[in-house]
């Protein structure tokens, strides 16, 4: 996959945007906005602290850093299963909250991968991707598991894409770690989702496979409009298929990367010092 | 040994000591007693007794037939109706003013033995296994909630949190993810239930609730050892072969697909 196959509807807005700052405040093509948000598990620390970030639709925003630094807390804040404790969120104008009926309706088409994955071990590929569409079913059709033919066709759709074909029927605990991953993915584009939320899925799998899937995810993003916002480790694989790039460290964003082909359009630290910018570049070569 | 348990010993050995002078147990009694039991094994293991006596193998059969579907059916009801109130009497599916409640409605049902609930069904309903079975229905509801709304707080909340994130019902949640997970651990309960329930509708005829036991305690009490001893031993390899039926079930179908999947977590 090259850099050119990159570049997305927002890649244009993304342009505009930097040559004319002003035309932010009038885009309604704000898909996710977070002005200072906090948020904790315990009364003592702060998982994230102060985080302000902006996400055009349609962008593939990757947000890195260490174990440890926010990054899982920071998409669950994004689909409502955590609540900030300070700041605002705006997930395309609404606030998540899961007992907001908007927002739970929003909820059926954002698709959310987390690490563990959270397959129903116990059921077939095909199941697992149909739970999906659950949210399209009207109580007798999920009282009697009866699917409509076409979701089920579309989930043959999606199984092929994702390149699961003759495995529909296997269980889930009977896949491989790339395998479930794919399931995991096929699930949420069932969803006919508008935003992607992936937490680390390529993280431990061989490059070659790790690819395969980012190329499948850009695939499906450049088909249905996706707004992807996908946790990575490695800096080195979000530069090559993020629009832009937020660095976490200790719960707070320290550098946000406006990325374009080969070159940074766009580069904003937070309170990062020049040593600390030095050093994470340092970590990333070490890679 | 540590003296802490030397005292939590002393106190357990003390109580069974003072709990058996309470209840008059008495160890002498018992060795005493035993040759009564020789009189009656004499009577039943009489050869020409036993050969008289196995004419009443088709009836104990019977009667024993009647039993399996008095647990049968009892299991089956009980279960069902359970499986809701195990829903709402489990933590990670509920609030506490919904659990709560619930758990202490099933504890209270819990608190009485099958044969009490057949004493109480008897006058409801009368004589016969209708009543049996009605007793069965409420212990098992009682008892089966407890195992299963345990297992289902025991299941994995990954799948849980990742199907509750597309925003589903939460009837879509139990259906699609809590029962396929806990599936097996529900079906090998049910399996369990049974099993002890055709132990338990062997007594319930004790106090009229229908079953073999209700022909059990009619020999006894008409000291015909000779003929309850050939429903006691219908009992024996009935209860036997349903247990052994039932772990070969266990084998096959339900340890299997407990192999869970292991998703490498950091
Ligand atoms: N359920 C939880 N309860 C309490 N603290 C938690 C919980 N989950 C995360 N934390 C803490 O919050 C902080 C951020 O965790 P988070 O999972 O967001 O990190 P991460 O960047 O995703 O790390 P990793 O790369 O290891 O997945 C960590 O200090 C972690 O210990
Ligand atoms: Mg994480």
């Amino acid at each position: 996959m090259t850099r050119a196959n990159k570049t997305r509807d927002s890649g244009i807005e993304t342009i505009q945007m930097t040559q004319n700052p002003s035309f932010s405040l009038i885009s309604t093509n704000k898909i996710i906005q977070m002005s200072d948000v906090s948020t904790s598990y315990d009364s003592k620390n702060y998982a994230l602290e102060k985080i302000n970030l902006s996400i055009d639709r349609g962008t593939n925003y990757a947000i890195v850093g260490q174990s440890g630094s926010g990054k899982s807390t920071l998409l669950k804040l994004m689909n409502g299963m955590m609540n900030p404790s300070g700041g605002t969120i705006k997930i395309d104008y609404i606030a998540p909250n899961m007992n907001n009926k908007k927002f739970k309706k929003m909820m059926h088409t954002i698709g959310y991968i987390p690490q563990s994955l959270g397959l129903v071990k116990n059921i077939t590929v095909l199941d697992n991707i149909l739970i999906g569409a659950l949210p399209r079913l009207n109580k007798v059709q999920s009282f009697f598991k009866k699917f409509p033919e076409y979701e089920i066709t579309e989930a043959k759709r999606i199984i092929s894409l994702v390149g699961l074909t003759g495995k529909e029927n296997r269980k889930a605990y009977m896949l491989s770690g790339g395998e479930k991953r794919r399931v995991a993915i096929a699930r949420a584009l069932m969803q006919k989702p508008t935003i992607l939320l992936a937490d680390e899925i390529v993280s431990e799998l061989d490059h070659v496979t790790a690819k395969e899937i980012m190329d499948l995810i850009a695939d499906a993003q450049k088909r249905m409009n996706l707004t992807a916002i996908m946790v990575h480790h490695d800096m080195q694989l979000a530069l090559e298929y993020a629009n832009r790039v937020a660095v976490i460290k200790e719960g707070q964003k320290i550098l946000e990367i406006g990325v374009e082909g080969d070159t940074i359009v766009d580069f904003q630290t937070g309170d990062m010092t020049t040593e600390e910018i030095m050093e994470m570049h340092a970590d990333d070569t070490k890679k | 040994m540590t003296p802490k348990n030397n005292i939590v010993i002393g106190i357990v050995v003390g109580l069974v000591l003072v709990a058996s002078y309470n209840v008059e147990a008495n160890p002498l009694e018992f060795v005493e007693g035993l040759p009564n039991l020789g009189i009656i094994l004499e009577e039943i293991l009489v050869l020409e007794n036993i050969i008289d006596n196995m004419k009443y193998v088709p009836s104990a059969l019977l009667a024993m037939l009647e039993t399996l579907q008095m647990a049968f059916i009892g299991t089956v009801i009980g279960v069902v109706i359970g499986l809701p109130f195990s829903m709402l009497a489990a933590r990670n599916l509920n609030s506490k003013f919904i659990y709560a409640p619930i758990r202490i409605l099933l504890a209270i049902i819990r608190t009485f033995p099958s044969i009490l609930w057949a004493m109480l069904f008897v006058i409801v309903v009368g004589l016969g296994p209708f009543a049996g079975v009605l007793a069965i229905i409420l212990y098992t509801i009682g008892f089966v909630t407890k195992l299963q709304f345990e297992s289902i707080e025991t299941i994995d909340s990954d799948p849980m949190d990742a199907v509750g994130s597309i925003g589903v019902s939460k009837f879509q949640l139990i259906r699609y993810v809590v029962i396929p997970e806990a599936a097996s651990h529900l079906l090998g309960q049910m399996l369990y239930m049974f099993d002890y329930n055709v132990r338990q509708s062997t007594i319930l005829g004790i106090v009229g609730a229908g079953g073999i036991g209700f022909f059990i305690i009619q020999y006894i009490r008409f000291f015909e050892y000779g003929k309850a001893a050939v429903y006691l031993f219908v009992v024996l390899i009935v209860v036997l072969g349903i247990e052994w039926i039932s772990v070969k079930i266990r084998d096959k179908y339900i340890v299997k697909s407990q192999h869970g999947m292991e998703v490498t977590k950091k």
